[in-house]
């Protein structure tokens, strides 16, 4: 038998498809419509299902749908009881009595207890697996079980942040009885939590599907059946939220989400939250002189630059802080005088035939415009006299550079901190013993080691307050702008927001 | 019987000429992911690690020996089946792309039908118009196509039929709420060995617009190169005389010009399959599509060296899998090879 493909057969076949496919299509995005059901169009995915073993800040807002916490933060960031109902870090630093809920059940029917404590924080960590979780607990040397539902962490070391690690990146409560009977590769494919949905399908890179975990202990999520589709390209994610494949978005072109804010059916918001974006500063080379950095930082129209990047939403900082955190000081500021650098540079004994030079370097797509925002700043430095070379480097050559001290005088930088806690603010950008800051005088390096084992919370928020306006006023350190997440979603869709940006499909609900 | 006994003979010439060759790239590979400036260590470790600890780190990942040594230590694991474990994802590499290559072998197959479809159609049209007005515009049609990457094609469709028309998605493999059968990982074949038609149409409509922004990349090389060599052909004294025969001009191009010049277009396919096979990056990201390509954009943005060489192998060896399935082909269509 032979089948002859003429104009007519062909333009019949074509109808056919283009029929059939608009009817599975309509299919498709009727369920995205259902109100039992939401889809998130989010722009990375998990590293692992095993939430104790790799620190991604993008991925911190799906782990809380399946596991738990010790500790949550509140909208407004403040840390409020979660697994733990009370928690009391002792004067000293050394340890921290806590006690834990005892109502709470894995997905699998187990109930939480003070072992599984023991063996998330403890036992796991020094069992060998490389967990990153070990880092942020290497001071726990053990919790001391006092009661079914208290017990004690121990420290070798003052662990002031003790308390926001508890709500912060890795620091997810794991079934011990489950990890030991199908180790830990199967619970990676398997995972089991505490948290309001149970992980129903998961293909890597592409999808996750999570359903309402109906014995929750707390509030109980509206909307039963979450599907998080992984979208990484932006124009992609734009596509989606306006075809209606997704009901919210997030980290798309500003300019897109404005667009999209205007269109029928959807709403878009940009919102500042806990990232940074500032410089990373060297004190030597062409940085030696405190007179240059200045100049640098009193050049910069921050105000320019987010009107022109981000809508005007980020917020122009003067410190090293995120307005509402604790170690935030919203009196100070730090002016943006072009003369005064001209004047500092002229002081200094630099001219237009001898100019000031250094070198900056930018990522290219790590985050929002931060090439754009690279070469503003070179024509604003350009503009006071001083002479910049532009040079782009990857994320993943910042550390090995830095390690090498092969960094130069400037880096464009961007740093996520969900607890804002000023430790890991300016604590962790200038202690000279991590790997993230370039800075290495001692001059502020030691202020910095003192503060990371200071117990008395008001002492210590008010040292990294002192220390960040040091760190700005000798040009340790040039603050630029809060980063935003400009977020679209359906009108009829409601959720709550936080000030770390997380989106949690559980404070979701339709109209 | 001769001509398998032929194709065995290269198979096995083939196979053994493969060796070096993938030694040879494999060393290659190894030598320039460890000299670029990245540190897998630091990567490696969660942000508030110390100095130390990414020191210790390096050292217990051995980038602290000589690379030759870590060359060597790379070989003897991977001569056993030992790829390495992702930095970033922390599981066995092998595992990993054991998971995400069907999908891209998937992809690259469809879209290789798509751009022979098109190409072939194209090559033929462009033939059938040659001295006509109608060529000039062809041409020009072709050399616009030819000059849009895959890329672009795939933000255009997704635009146009995604977006504009929504008539197709153009997220994942599958839309929420079908079943995703997992038998051989190969989607396409998994849903028709379980049944499940539904899953399999749906799976077909996600990989239109992907399938599409590839083949159309493409297809103008194929036509052009079809074209030519119809040119070429048809100016063989073999030509005039099956016309002189009486043959028909349809018989004389399916008969007789066709044959011979499909041998350089199979070539070009060939050379556009391997490169087909390893540069789907851009569009899996862009249509979520989780297969290879998606899995080595990670790899790179993470400095994740032991995933970057073990796709960087697969890609080598699915090159020199089609460059054997290819001159095998060669040596079935053409007999003249076969005497030699």
């Amino acid at each position: 038998m032979t089948f002859e493909i003429d104009r007519r057969n062909l333009l019949q076949m074509l109808g056919l498809a283009a029929v059939s496919g608009s009817a599975l299509s309509q299919a498709t995005f009727a369920f995205a419509a259902d109100t039992d059901s939401v889809t998130i169009g989010w722009p990375s995915d998990v590293p692992s299902w095993d939430p104790n073993l790799r620190f991604v800040p993008d991925a911190q807002p799906i782990f809380k749908l399946v596991f738990d916490q010790p500790l949550d933060q509140a909208p407004d960031l403040k840390l409020i009881g979660n697994l733990i109902t009370k928690w009391e870090l002792k004067p000293d630093g050394l340890s921290m009595p806590f006690e834990i809920r005892s109502d709470v059940k894995f997905h699998n029917g187990d109930p939480m207890t003070m072992e599984d404590f023991k063996y998330t924080f403890v036992d796991r960590v020094k069992s060998g697996l490389k967990l990153d979780i070990a880092n942020s607990w290497r001071t726990l040397t053990d919790i001391e079980i006092t009661s079914p539902t208290s017990g004690v962490m121990k420290f070798s070391a003052a662990t002031p942040t003790a308390p926001q690690w508890l709500a912060f990146l890795g620091s997810y409560l794991v079934p011990k009885k489950y990890i030991e009977s199908v180790g830990p590769e199967e619970f990676a494919k398997k995972p089991v939590g505490t948290g309001p949905y149970k992980l129903v399908d998961y293909q890597m890179n592409s999808r996750i599907v999570l359903e309402r975990n109906d014995t929750y202990f707390g509030p109980k999520p509206k909307i039963k059946r979450v599907t998080i589709d992984i979208i990484k390209d932006p124009s992609a994610r734009t596509a989606a939220i306006q075809s209606g494949q997704v009901d919210l978005t997030v980290n798309i072109p500003v300019r897109e989400a404005e667009r999209l804010g205007k269109t029928d059916g959807l709403t878009a918001e940009i919102n500042p939250f806990t990232r940074l974006i500032l410089l990373q500063m060297r004190n030597d080379k062409g940085f030696a002189d405190m007179a240059v950095r200045l100049a640098a930082h009193h050049a910069i129209d921050k105000a320019a630059l987010s009107k022109a990047f981000y809508g005007g939403a980020a917020v122009p900082l003067s410190i090293p802080a995120t307005p509402g955190t604790p170690g935030y000081l919203p009196d100070y500021k730090f002016a943006y005088d072009p003369e005064l650098s001209k004047k500092l540079l002229k002081d200094a004994g630099y001219t237009a035939e001898k100019p000031a030079t250094f070198t900056l370097a930018s990522t290219n797509g790590q985050f929002p415009s931060d090439f754009d925002i690279a070469r503003a700043l070179v024509q604003m430095w350009q503009k006071v006299g001083l002479k910049v070379e532009l040079q782009q480097i990857e994320y993943s050559k910042y550390f090995e550079l830095n390690r090498g001290g092969q960094l130069p005088e400037a880096t464009l930088y961007s740093f996520d901190n969900a607890t804002g806690d000023p430790e890991i603010f300016s604590g962790y950008l200038m202690n000279p013993k991590m790997p993230f800051g370039a800075w290495k005088g001692m001059e502020i390096g030691d202020k910095i080691l003192k503060l990371f084992v200071e117990p008395v919370y008001e002492k210590r928020i008010a040292g990294y307050k002192d220390v960040a306006k040091e760190a700005v006023e000798t040009g340790a350190n040039i603050p630029i702008l809060q980063s935003v997440q400009t977020l679209v979603r359906k009108k009829s869709l409601s959720y709550v927001k936080y000030g770390n940006a997380w989106v949690l499909a559980n404070t979701m609900s339709w109209s | 019987m001769r001509m398998f006994a032929t194709i065995a003979k290269l198979l096995v010439k083939r196979v053994l000429t493969a060796i070096p060759i993938l030694l040879v790239v494999s060393a290659l590979l190894f030598c320039i992911l460890r000299v670029l400036p990245v540190d897998p260590a630091a990567m490696s470790l969660p942000p508030n690690a110390t100095v130390q600890e990414v020191e210790a780190m390096r050292k217990e990942m051995g980038l602290d020996r000589p690379i030759y040594e870590q060359y060597g230590i790379w070989l003897g694991k991977l001569l056993q089946g030992d790829i390495g474990r992702s930095i970033h994802f922390r599981q066995d590499v092998t595992s990993l792309i054991g998971t995400t290559l069907p999908a891209t072998v998937e992809l690259a197959v469809i879209a290789m039908m798509v751009a022979t479809v098109f190409g072939l159609a194209g090559g033929l049209f462009l033939f059938y118009v040659r001295g006509t007005r109608a060529e000039a515009v062809m041409d020009f049609v072709s050399i616009l196509l030819l000059s849009l990457p895959e890329f672009l094609w795939s933000l255009f469709l997704l635009l146009i039929f995604g977006v504009f028309f929504e008539v197709l998605p153009f997220t994942g493999r599958l839309s929420p709420g079908f079943e995703r059968p997992v038998v051989t990982g190969f989607l396409l074949l998994d849903s028709l060995i379980t049944g499940n038609i539904s899953t399999f149409f749906n799976a077909l409509e996600h990989m239109i617009l992907p399938c599409l922004a590839l083949g159309i990349a493409l297809s103008p090389s194929l036509m052009r190169v079809l074209r030519s060599s119809l040119l070429d052909v048809y100016q063989d004294d073999y030509i005039q005389q099956a016309r002189l025969r009486g043959l028909s001009e349809k018989r004389i191009l399916v008969r007789h010009g066709l044959k011979n010049a499909i041998l350089p277009t199979l070539s070009l396919m060939g050379v556009q399959f391997g490169f087909l096979f390893g540069g789907t990056l851009l569009v899996e990201i862009i249509y979520s599509y989780p297969g290879m390509g998606n899995l080595m954009v990670d790899a790179i943005r993470n400095a994740d060296l032991p995933i970057i060489q073990g796709a960087g192998l697969t890609y080598c060896i699915a090159v020199l899998v089609i460059s054997i399935a290819v001159d095998s082909l060669y040596l079935i269509l053409n007999p003249k090879l076969r005497a030699r």
